[in-house]
């Protein structure tokens, strides 16, 4: 397992599911059924506002484990979705 | 199959868990398209009825269920589950729940004793049930509980780990217990946590499988414990307050995603859960028909909406309530209108039938004598009584001595307190004695047997001050810095925190941190968040709910924190649930009149029936014209005594009026200076028609009272005054009021008024509606305000105790201390052998004196008083020391305060000082042990040395100085003595002298706060009144903005001030003064003192 750490652009279907994304300029392929959870985030540590309608973004971030391939070697990834107001990210945690 | 029902919500009542209240959330599932709704809150019923009531309104079947602890036989966690009440089975469903959630709290309602027997309740602490007693409860109603066995479990938390097997073995003994077919059904709830951990897919999907191994029904929940999930964040502060721990010091909840999803949501869960569609479709369909099962229906499961009053048998009736009624007030007659002339009797004969009339057609009767039953009861314990409130109205309750005042006398109409147009029952308020509330609880519950009796409850919440509080704590900041922010939250509502912070002065040092300071910023989000929400229960100041055997079948309980059990309803859901509440408020002044009764008995042997004392005495209402009316009942505060001093009352009538004129909305409206322009003669009274100077005489054209309005419209439109109470009523609602004005002009004009007349009267009747008050409520007041004056203008001393002993009023006991002194009323010193747990009454001569309770010492323990007043007398210190067994600390306080003064030294020489004493207790102090007592060592044998001689008496300063510290009390001179020389040096004006100045005059006055006030204003911008004693009587100081901005620091902390304004007359008797600014006097004294080495040895401290 390698920790990456790194902002990737990712391509999601009408449910919401990953489907795609783009890491150092190379295309990924989502090939299963991804696992999604989501875990915390400590606003308290890391917030600067909490104002009601602020969103469950500073409070907890998608998760999803998936199995992609740029064309050949199949491997596990971490993405992590961030959504805090009009910001939207999507990074990508682990490789496995 | 489409649709979904959350079966498993907490709302906001689960205190510092829920986050939405049960209206919000009935609503948001109504507009989901969902066709009912379960509140299942966390260890009681607390939310259920405004649920239950919110889902009426909104046309959805309301499903009520509690979440509960449940443990083994020794008492040890077993799971956390959800019980769910069977709806259409004529309450037995209901009635189950309820005996469930009782004995969670350690009350067996099952067998409760019909009377005098105690509910046993077990000793647990915990909130918690066992399975076998939640098992015995359910299987004892054939079923109408459904159990819902989930994640928080034994059985699930072995599916993450254990094997199959494991999970099986846990799994049996709840199926065996619950073995009633519906009673137990699996949770399947994912939260949607990390893989393999609580709250995820995969620990749903194994309890699906474990269901469905076991043959068990299982249905779909989401753990619902907020309506979006943006309310989360609101979630980890309750918790950080239910934990008392701040964030990131304990387990905080996993994600976000316990919020009321949408059915679409739901749906997509269960296929996440089940990755097989049809099992996901049955799942949502097995949820669906448990929900359908559990819908109530209101009036037939849980009373909804049916008045219960006790059995007659209970009141000692036989025979027809109406008849009984009707006998026991006619017999009252006489004894109320002993001398009353013919014209009179026929009218409250009149009256009798009219309100009898409606009290039949409301079936009303055994109310009215259960009511009446217990004020006897309270009589008959010799403890006073009085009404408050609409009930006052009613000729009835004056006849069966419920209430004091005649409302026929007063013109209260009985309309406003009860009429057919509506069908909730009345409350009838009563005061009581504040010292034996507690005394005349216990004795309705023998009275009318546990079964029928419980207290009320009420659920405080989030304001400003508590909301700073625990978001503080949540943020984990520093405890001074929350105490420091706490203490300048004057009364704001947390909810507009941010906006406050912006604009008071006194929070200025907050506005300048949120520039920089994240934490500070992060504080009034969450403060905001907080606002409102339900805080925790506790014991309603003053309700009991009185119903038939039926009671404990209606609603849970709790105990309370004077033991004595109490429902989980609060008083809002006494009328739906058609309960009936009685207020028995214990008022401190009547104790306190009580009191100077039984001491002008003791004193002076005179027996004294407060009640009937003549209501126009003119030397009382000569007292009260002074404004120094300080103690006395409703009219002590600033306000009310500048009002006094422009009003100058002369009848019992005045007081109903300066009550009632003195409240937000006449304020707000204007209203009182057309009425006082009006009584002095400054202004022709207006009374818009000539119908209506009957009605608006007493007023002076202005409508203050709701029998005003009542009147009014009973006049010009001719409808009844129990119509014309409705009208008065929906006038609230902006709704209806269109409805209301066509009524009126149409009638009116019918009737021939004017379209102008029209359009006055209509104009002031649409604005009164916000600022009415019930002319019952106000005579009812007026009472014990009159008695209060009269007790004090001919038995000042006994009354002075009175007050002292019981403190009914507004103002600390020193400012007491103070208007003893302008009123000459000698104080005593606490004496060990003299004083007692009360203000004592003692006779020197000719002369009556009020000696100081010993109570009032700081630190003294009731083991120590007990002490003493079992041993006493005590001929000499040594004596006291060894039989009264002080600790150090208060040996040595009573000794600074004097308390030993009146005791010798040693077996020679009475002549000693208090520096002797002091020397004397520090020496026996010292010593290591204590002499054994006097059985193994007589006193005689008591060596100590010699005895201290020749110290210095202290002097006044330092005399009121410990008095001040250790008592709060400066008995021994007014504590602004010590600055006496440089406010004379300054100018500085007595109180008492600012009536004779002109008005407009710059002056600076000095004392001891002892108010502080934000009275509402017409305006909307804030204005502080400080009201402060120097000795000489009270000063009021107005500080509007401008001042507020120059002394912000100062303005709600210091107690010693000093205060530069301009006097303003305000009445005959009224000053009050503009001020400009404030100073704290101790800094001024210490600036001035330095440059005057010699008057500064005067304060030694």
């Amino acid at each position: 397992m390698a920790r990456v750490d790194e902002l990737v652009s990712v391509s999601i279907n009408e449910a919401g599911f990953p489907v795609e994304f783009n890491w150092r300029g190379g295309g990924y392929r989502v090939l299963n059924r991804p696992v999604r959870w989501f875990t915390r985030r400590e606003w308290w540590s890391e917030a600067s506002r909490v104002p009601k309608g602020v969103g469950a973004g500073v409070l907890e971030v998608e998760m999803w484990l998936l199995v992609a391939s740029e064309g050949r070697e199949k491997r596990h990834y971490e993405l992590a979705h961030c959504a805090i107001g009009d910001k939207n990210q999507w990074r990508l945690h682990r490789v496995y | 199959m489409s649709g979904f029902t959350h079966l498993h919500a907490a709302s906001a009542y689960s205190a510092h868990y829920g986050v939405t209240r049960p209206e919000l959330m009935a609503e948001a599932a109504a507009s989901l398209g969902m066709t009912s709704l379960a509140i299942t809150d966390r260890d009681g019923l607390y939310g259920s009825v405004k649920h239950i009531g919110a889902c009426l309104a909104l046309g959805i079947s309301p499903i009520v269920g509690v979440s509960l602890e449940v443990v083994d036989d020794e008492f040890e966690h077993l799971a956390r589950v959800v019980v769910l009440a069977r709806g259409h089975d004529s309450g037995i469903g209901w009635s189950t729940l309820c005996s469930v959630v009782s004995a969670a709290h350690g009350y067996d309602v099952s067998n409760v004793d019909d009377r005098g027997k105690k509910l046993a309740r077990n000793k647990s602490e915990r909130i918690a049930i066992r399975r076998g007693d939640l098992a015995r409860i359910i299987a004892e109603s054939l079923g109408a509980c459904t159990v819902l066995l989930g994640n928080n479990s034994d059985v699930g938390r072995s599916v993450l780990g254990a094997s199959r097997d494991e999970a099986l073995k846990l799994l049996q003994p709840w199926l065996d217990l619950f073995a009633i077919p519906n009673t137990l059904a699996i949770e399947v709830a994912t939260l949607l946590t990390e893989p393999n951990t609580e709250g995820s897919t995969l620990q749903a999907s194994r309890m699906l499988q474990l269901a469905d191994f076991a043959g068990v029904s299982a249905v779909l929940t989401n753990q619902v414990r907020y309506l979006t999930p943006d309310d989360a964040v609101t979630a980890d502060v309750l918790d950080a307050a239910r934990f008392l721990e701040p964030l990131g010091f304990f387990q905080v909840q996993p994600n976000a995603q316990a919020w009321l999803k949408p059915p679409r949501l739901m749906h997509a869960l269960a296929h996440e859960v089940c990755g097989d569609p049809e099992r996901a479709r049955q799942l949502i369909r097995d949820t669906q028909l448990l929900a359908d099962r559990l819908r109530l229906d209101p009036p037939s499961d849980c009373g909804w909406g049916k008045p219960k009053t006790p059995e007659k048998s209970t009141l000692g009736i036989d025979g027809d309530p109406f008849q009984v009624l009707q006998q026991k007030a006619q017999a009252a007659i006489s004894h109320r209108y002993p001398s009353a002339s013919e014209a009179t009797l026929r009218e409250v004969n009149h009256r009798l039938n009219q309100e009898l009339i409606t009290i039949g057609q409301l079936g009303f009767a055994t109310y009215f004598l259960t009511v009446a039953d217990v004020a006897q009861m309270i009589r008959d314990m010799k403890i006073r009584i009085a009404a408050r409130g609409s009930g006052a109205g009613s000729l009835v309750n004056y006849l069966l001595g419920i209430s004091g005042v005649d409302p026929i006398e007063h013109e209260l109409l009985f309309e406003r307190f009860l009429s057919t147009e509506r069908s909730s029952l009345p409350d009838i308020d009563i005061d009581v004695e504040s010292a034996r509330r507690h005394d005349i609880y216990r004795n309705i519950f023998r009275r009318y047997g546990s079964s029928r009796v419980t207290l009320l409850s009420m659920q405080s919440t989030y304001r400003g001050r508590g909301a700073v509080r625990d978001s503080g704590l949540a943020l984990g900041l520093d405890e001074d810095e929350i105490d420091q922010l706490a203490k300048n939250v004057w009364r704001l509502s947390a909810g507009s925190f941010r906006n406050a912070v912006g604009q008071k002065p006194e929070l200025a040092e907050l506005r300048d941190a949120l520039e920089s300071d994240r934490k500070m910023n992060l504080l009034v989000d969450i403060t905001e968040r907080l606002n409102r929400l339900p805080r925790h229960i506790s014991m309603h100041p003053c309700g009991v709910i009185l119903g038939d055997s039926s009671l404990l079948k209606l609603t849970s309980i709790e105990q309370s924190g004077m033991g004595l059990p109490m429902s989980q309803f609060d008083k809002d859901d006494m009328d739906p649930m058609g309960m009936l509440k009685l207020d028995v408020l214990g008022v401190r002044m009547q104790s306190a009149m009580a009191y100077a009764v039984r001491e002008i008995a003791r004193v002076r042997g005179e027996e004294l029936d407060l009640d009937a004392i003549d209501r126009a005495d003119p030397e009382t209402f000569k007292n009260i014209r002074t404004t120094n009316t300080l103690g006395i009942f409703q009219i002590e505060s600033p306000g009310q005594r500048e009002l006094t001093g422009k009003h100058q009352p002369t009848e019992f009538n005045d007081l109903t009026i300066q009550i009632s004129l003195f409240r937000p909305g006449p304020m707000k409206g204007n209203m009182i200076a057309p009425y006082l322009d009006g009584r002095h003669k400054f202004a022709q009274p207006d009374y818009m028609h000539k119908d209506l100077e009957p009605i608006l005489r007493e007023t002076f054209g202005v409508v203050v009272f709701h029998e005003h309005v009542l009147r009014i419209l009973n006049v010009m439109t001719g409808c009844t005054l129990a119509k014309a109470d409705e009208l008065r009523r929906s006038l609230e609602d902006p709704r209806v009021k269109p409805e209301i004005e066509k009524f009126f002009r149409t009638k009116c004009t019918e009737r021939g008024y004017s379209k102008q007349v029209i359009d006055r009267v209509w104009q002031v009747l649409e604005g009164f509606s916000s600022f009415g008050f019930c002319k019952a409520h106000g005579a009812a007041f007026a009472l014990p305000t009159y008695q209060s004056a009269w007790l004090k203008t001919h038995y000042p001393v006994e009354f002075m105790a009175g007050l002292f002993t019981h403190d009914p009023g507004m103002y600390p006991r020193r400012l007491l201390l103070a208007e003893a002194r302008r009123l000459g009323v000698r104080i005593l010193p606490i004496d060990v052998n003299l004083s007692s747990d009360e203000y004592l009454v003692e006779r020197h001569g000719e002369e009556l004196a009020v000696r100081l309770a010993i109570t009032d010492v700081t630190g003294i323990s009731q083991a120590e008083i007990g002490r003493i007043l079992a041993e006493r007398p005590f001929s000499d210190i040594g004596d006291f020391y060894s039989r009264a067994k002080p600790s150090r600390k208060t040996f040595d306080t009573l000794g600074q305060i004097g308390a030993l003064d009146g005791l010798k030294l040693g077996d020679f020489g009475p002549q000693h000082t208090r520096g002797d004493i002091m020397a004397m207790v520090r020496k026996l102090n010292s010593a290591k042990k204590r002499k054994p007592s006097e059985q193994e060592a007589p006193t005689l044998d008591f060596d100590f040395g010699d005895l201290p001689r020749g110290n210095p008496e202290p002097s006044n300063a330092e005399k009121v100085e410990a008095e001040l510290r250790l008592l709060g009390l400066d008995y021994t001179e007014h504590v602004l003595e010590q600055y006496r020389p440089m406010l004379d040096e300054m100018g500085v004006v007595r109180s008492n002298e600012l009536a004779n100045l002109r008005s407009k005059s710059d002056v600076l006055v000095a004392g001891v706060r002892v108010a502080t006030q934000t009275p509402p204003m017409r305006s909307g911008k804030r204005v502080v009144f400080l009201s402060l004693d120097d000795g000489y009587g009270c000063s009021d100081a107005t500080f509007f903005e401008d001042a507020q901005a120059r002394c912000s620091h100062i303005l709600f902390n210091t107690k010693l001030l000093l205060v530069a304004g301009k006097t303003r007359r305000t009445g005959v008797r009224g000053v009050s003064l503009m001020a400009e600014n404030a100073w704290d006097l101790r800094e001024l004294w210490q600036q001035w003192s330095a440059a005057r080495p010699k008057e500064s040895e005067m304060l030694a401290s």
